[in-house]
């Protein structure tokens, strides 16, 4: 077997294993699939008069506009979970496993990462069900919902990059609120409620330079067939990997020498 | 060369001790090679390093031909590990761990499935195979985990502390199972143990290391001859007379580390001496609560070199690697 195929093949082990010890753990699996429903309920139906406010402009309707802010949110943090499972995998001597056993260790990051975008496609398709039962509309082409689909997994491999590089730093669950609140503070300081043309003052400038802006304003074009930031979005996921693929790989290297 | 070849090898911590001080060893082809040590000698950090878990401060090491820092993809092919603790999932079955391990080393299809079910069966787990390691005892799992070890064919074996926690079933099927392979499959042992009769069983040469350095190496026989003569030890039945004890013992051979209310001598003539030992005490009013006559054990052979017991020592020191 060659090199490339060996990596291939642990990098499928990690990611059944990790996928499989996950669907048969009911308490992982229900809040991953709860959680958008949660946020999905509280905004697309709490908020839903916000469709009549002068300047919401966004024709698919507000059901729709939350969708894709639902879409990215459980997307990213099916990407960032990944990290709690790397983590306890250290805490319970799991990881030592892997380490010892796979030869090109490149395949432990990339098998968690597969891993978390099987568990994001999975829910992804929960959401989406749910969310076309809701009402949703879908003005985009065929190619613009696949482009949508396909942004929305990257954003999930950005999530799983940035908290790989948490989780094979510290070794620790006690990090694992580091590996959320960034994310956190990014979805929320970007257009989650309102489009962004309706924020104004210091949350305006701020929305204006967060990367998430570019990715829930480029998702929500696609969803509405118009156009938007789209590639900027695409700018932002590839500079982003990038940037969080060192930062994951530099974890990896780091941990390889604790 | 060597299964294994180590010269000058050295780890230090940040803010810590330096946990293994310029060690040098070598372990042959298909050799069981046994390194003892009381908790936080230095035993695992050892093998962390040797098994590319940890790279060195100094020094260099070659396992299976292959050079533990610059090859490290080359070692882990040829390795297998249990470590201390069996690192299992426990919401896997044993045939799952079996899958997982070998897509780790690049096995799949017919070979892994028949490899994998005749492990199982080596180890006695075929029946437990397609239930959750959750539900696993001790042993089980510490036997899951020398399976999944060996289902790459490795050409070195490493076990630290393999059987630490097991009942003396389930041990002396581990070291059973340890001694066939070296025998009949030929693979190097690289066993960490605290248990003095594990490394006197298995071991075809030992290593004793205390404060990270290297104290002794060699078979066990040889290094129970050079500690040399049999011993004794009483326990008289008042402990108020323990020092009269030990002057009447004076004459017989040389004084040993007194243990709690009991005396030792190395016995100059050997088993001869007890019957004048007895007179001697006898003449002196001394009444002997227990005597017991021993042969050198490896634990002689630790005291002898570091001036304390192995048994029974840091059992409050654990070997915990201390983060850099």
């Amino acid at each position: 077997m060659s090199d490339f195929l060996h990596w291939l093949t642990a990098v499928q082990g990690i990611a059944v294993r990790q996928s499989s010890s996950f669907f048969k753990n009911p308490a992982l699996v229900l809040p991953s699939l709860l959680f958008p429903m949660l946020f999905f309920a509280a905004f697309a139906g709490g908020l839903s008069d916000l469709n009549r406010i002068p300047g919401f402009d966004y024709t698919p309707g507000y059901t729709t506009f939350q969708y894709v802010f639902v879409l990215f949110q459980s997307s990213m943090f099916g990407g960032i979970f990944i990290g709690f499972a790397v983590a306890r995998d250290f805490e319970n001597g799991f990881a030592r496993r892997l380490m010892i056993a796979t030869p090109r260790r490149s395949a432990i990051m990339c098998g968690y990462g597969l891993a978390a975008l099987v568990r994001s496609a999975v829910t992804i398709i929960f959401v989406t069900i749910v969310a076309l039962v809701a009402g949703i509309n879908v003005l985009g082409s065929p190619g613009q919902i696949v482009l949508l689909y396909v942004l929305a997994l990257t954003s999930n491999i950005l999530g799983s990059l940035w908290a790989l590089g948490i989780a094979f730093r510290f070794q620790t669950l006690s990090v694992t609120p580091l590996m959320q609140i960034p994310f956190f503070i990014l979805l929320f300081l970007a257009p989650v409620y309102v489009p962004i043309e309706l924020l104004s003052g210091w949350i305006r400038h701020v929305a204006d330079v967060n990367p998430v802006t570019f990715l829930l304003e480029g998702g929500r074009a696609l969803m509405a067939g118009t156009t938007g930031p789209i590639v900027t979005a695409w700018l932002v996921v590839l500079i982003g990997g990038i940037v969080l693929g060192i930062w994951s790989l530099t974890g990896l290297r780091a941990a390889e020498k604790r | 060369m060597g299964a294994i070849e180590v010269r000058g090898l050295v780890r230090e911590f940040k803010k810590g001790p330096r946990a293994v001080d310029n060690i040098d060893l070598t372990v042959a082809e298909g050799e069981i090679y046994g390194f003892l040590g009381p908790n936080g000698a230095g035993k695992s950090t050892t093998v962390l390093m040797l098994t590319t878990l940890l790279p060195p401060t100094a020094g260099t090491a070659t396992v299976a031909g292959f050079d533990i820092v610059k090859q490290g993809p080359q070692v882990r092919a040829s390795i297998g590990a249990a470590l201390q603790e069996a690192a299992l999932d426990r919401f896997l079955t044993g045939r799952e761990h079996i899958k997982l391990q070998g897509s780790l080393h690049g096995m799949k299809g017919a070979d892994l499935r028949q490899r994998g079910n005749d492990l199982l069966e080596r180890v006695g787990l075929t029946d437990a195979a397609d239930r959750k390691v959750g539900g696993y005892s001790g042993g089980m799992k510490r036997r899951l985990d020398l399976a999944l070890a060996l289902l790459h064919r490795p050409r070195v074996l490493f076990l630290d502390e393999p059987t630490t926690g097991l009942d003396p079933q389930s041990r002396s099927a581990l070291w059973d199972e340890v001694a066939r392979l070296s025998r009949e499959d030929g693979v190097t042992v690289f066993l960490t143990t605290q248990y003095l009769e594990e490394a006197d069983a298995l071991a075809n040469r030992v290593g004793i290391i205390d404060h990270g350095t290297i104290v002794v190496e060699g078979t066990p026989d040889e290094l129970k001859a050079e500690v040399g003569r049999s011993s004794v030890e009483i326990e008289p039945h008042d402990a108020a007379r323990l020092a009269d004890l030990e002057r009447a013992l004076a004459p017989f051979g040389e004084p040993m580390v007194t243990r709690g209310t009991r005396a030792s001598i190395r016995l100059n003539e050997g088993v001869g001496d007890v019957a004048a030992i007895v007179r001697a005490l006898d003449a002196q009013g001394i009444v002997v609560h227990q005597l017991r006559l021993r042969e050198p054990t490896l634990d002689d052979v630790f005291l002898e070199k570091t001036g304390r017991s192995l048994e029974g020592s840091g059992d409050n020191d654990e070997d915990e690697t201390p983060s850099a």
